[in-house]
């Protein structure tokens, strides 16, 4: 088939040209992170470090607040995706399996909600944490996760729609309550979208820039995006630190990427689900 | 949803059972609902008529925000900053992902490295993307710069030009968003039946034709469906522009030279949270909700024109 042949080949030339134009620009940020600095400011600027200069991803570590922002980031990320599990699973149990008043108004309104932009939240949310005296610590930024996100209901509930009726039956003879079978039964039973919802909320907190810029005022307090970018003042005339710290940012979540990459196109089709 | 038969009493035991079980999982979202949605929006609106600065309580003030905000230029500026940014950014990221996954959905090999190639962009922040952006775009040291300079034209000022701004932040958008989009697009075109596409091939339809005439229509669906939520989040674009025109280090630099790319959320968090003018805030918060209310409800009624279904 000739015209197979040339959709085929046509199909490849597309594909690689974009992939080069998506890769290239991450390879010369990766050589300018090996850089000295006038190699890193020379005019005309050479693609490639010569010699490479490995201890910038040293000397990052070495400033103190890159740890520190480090940590901050993992805190956040981790308890963000730990609530998002815990209190969305539970919520689209009920959804999924139980009968309780205004139930469907209920999911309605979960439905609904998921078309609010943030942006009109955004002013009482900071009030609500102020008068809380949250303001300026990283709770504000994973505690709102603890509280089942739409999104994240909306998951699970599918994952648990799909599983047959007969396994909660004999669990119910057994005399389980309702959460210890979605304790016992559903949780094993749901491990993939439980991944998905894990990948998705940590990709979101890891990169997250809005909240931080808006909840966070002390520079120890940052998380790693606006915290590299504070660095600016303590990096002049080592500019190539900031993009070794940057790279380094990105090792966590690529690394979660390379192992989970199937959660992470399931999370991307079901955010297109109506 | 179903029950089995039972007697009466055991069935109202059942439900009350069921029914606390229910209401006490489902509490932390309606907690969630009641403090950081409905309170919040009701919240919002009031502050909108007031004058807010956190400090003290919030003064009634009637309309007093939204005459000033119609009244005011800079308002407008990020008004249309926001519309020349998405009217530039939504079709194009849209064409070009549909491309894109047109051009992956057969069986290619390594297919799973251009897929990851795609994907880099999409998972890194605007803060690795900012200095990406800078290897190539640096004014002083940029590999643009020196190219157009190898070639015998100007060099540019990129982000600092006011001309060239938001094209260049679109474009960088573009790139960065396209490999979430073309995935999704994948989807779609999964379940588009493979014997339509062998039937053309039979009439004689080359390449373009059959993307026009049949992957195009068929997927309409879910295009409509990243029109509208491409649409909805661009109007909300903050992080890349507070990022790449050095809002992070100086809130009030944020929206680039002359405010050429100041957006309504740059504006909304400048008045905010720089100048603790809440209430102000609050109300471009509600002129761009009802924008996108209403956004949203003509995007539905048109998708009945345009959207194929099978």
């Amino acid at each position: 088939m000739k015209l197979n042949r040339v959709r085929k080949s046509a199909g490849y030339a597309v594909i690689i040209v974009s992939s080069l134009v998506m890769i290239l620009p991450f390879l010369t940020t990766l050589f300018n992170s090996l850089k000295t600095y006038a190699q890193y400011t020379a005019v005309p600027p050479k693609w490639f470090p010569s010699p490479i200069q490995w201890s910038n991803y040293s000397e990052v570590w070495k400033l103190g607040p890159f740890g520190q922002y480090t940590l901050n980031s993992v805190i956040v990320t981790v308890l963000s995706v730990g609530g998002a599990l815990i209190s969305c699973s539970m919520v689209a149990y009920a959804f999924a399996r139980l009968r309780f008043p205004f139930k469907n108004t209920l999911f309605m309104i979960v439905l609904g909600t998921m078309m609010i932009p943030p942006v009109v939240l955004i002013i009482p949310q900071f009030v609500i944490f102020k008068s809380l005296h949250m303001l300026d610590t990283l709770t504000p930024l994973w505690i709102i996760e603890w509280l089942a996100q739409p999104f994240g209901i909306f998951l699970m509930r599918q994952a648990f729609l799909m599983i047959p009726k007969d396994y909660e039956e004999s669990a119910k003879l057994d005399g389980c309550n309702p959460f210890q079978i979605y304790w016992k039964i559903f949780l094993p039973m749901c491990k993939p979208t439980f991944a998905t919802l894990a990948v998705f909320t940590f990709m979101t907190k890891w990169n997250e820039i809005l909240s931080p810029a808006i909840f966070l005022t002390s520079k120890e307090n940052f998380t790693l995006p606006i915290g590299i970018l504070s660095m600016a003042g303590q990096w002049s005339g080592n500019e190539q630190y900031m993009v070794a710290a940057a790279l380094m940012s990105l090792i966590p979540i690529l690394l979660v990427f390379l192992f989970a990459e199937k959660y992470f196109v399931q999370g991307t089709n079901s955010s297109g689900i109506k | 949803m179903g029950d089995q038969p039972l007697t009466p009493r055991s069935r109202r035991r059942r439900l009350d059972s069921d029914s606390k079980w229910g209401l006490l999982m489902v509490t932390p979202y309606i907690v969630h609902f009641i403090v950081f949605v409905l309170g919040s929006l009701l919240a919002s609106l009031y502050f909108s008529f007031s004058h807010y600065d956190i400090l003290n309580a919030p003064q009634w003030a009637g309309l007093a925000n939204y005459k000033k905000l119609f009244h005011e230029p800079v308002f407008w500026k990020a008004m249309w900053n926001t519309i020349y940014f998405t009217i530039l950014f939504v079709p194009l990221q849209t064409i070009l992902a549909l491309i894109l996954a047109t051009a992956l959905n057969q069986k290619l090999r390594g297919l799973k490295f251009f897929r990851l190639a795609h994907f880099v962009p999409v998972i890194s922040s605007w803060t690795v993307i900012l200095y990406v952006s800078d290897a190539i775009f640096n004014p002083r040291f940029g590999l643009a710069n020196s190219f157009l300079i190898k070639i015998g034209l100007d060099p540019q000022k990129w982000l600092q030009d006011e001309r060239l701004v938001i094209p260049l932040l679109v474009m960088i958008a573009v790139w960065k968003g396209i490999g979430y989009i073309m995935v999704i697009f994948l989807a779609g075109l999964q379940n588009v039946p493979s014997d339509v596409y062998e039937a053309a091939e039979i009439d004689g339809a080359g390449v373009f034709r059959k993307f026009m005439h049949i992957t195009v229509p068929l997927i309409s669906g879910t295009t409509f469906l990243v029109l509208i939520l491409s649409t909805i989040s661009t109007f909300q674009a903050f992080e890349q522009i507070y990022v790449m025109t050095g809002g992070a280090l100086d809130a009030s630099s944020a929206g680039g030279p002359n405010k050429s790319s100041l957006v309504l959320m740059i504006y909304l968090y400048q008045e905010g949270f720089t100048f603790l003018r809440m209430g102000y805030a609050s109300a471009i918060a509600w002129v761009l909700f009802v924008i996108l209310f209403i956004l949203t409800a003509l995007q539905v009624t048109f998708q009945k024109k345009w959207v194929h279904y099978e």
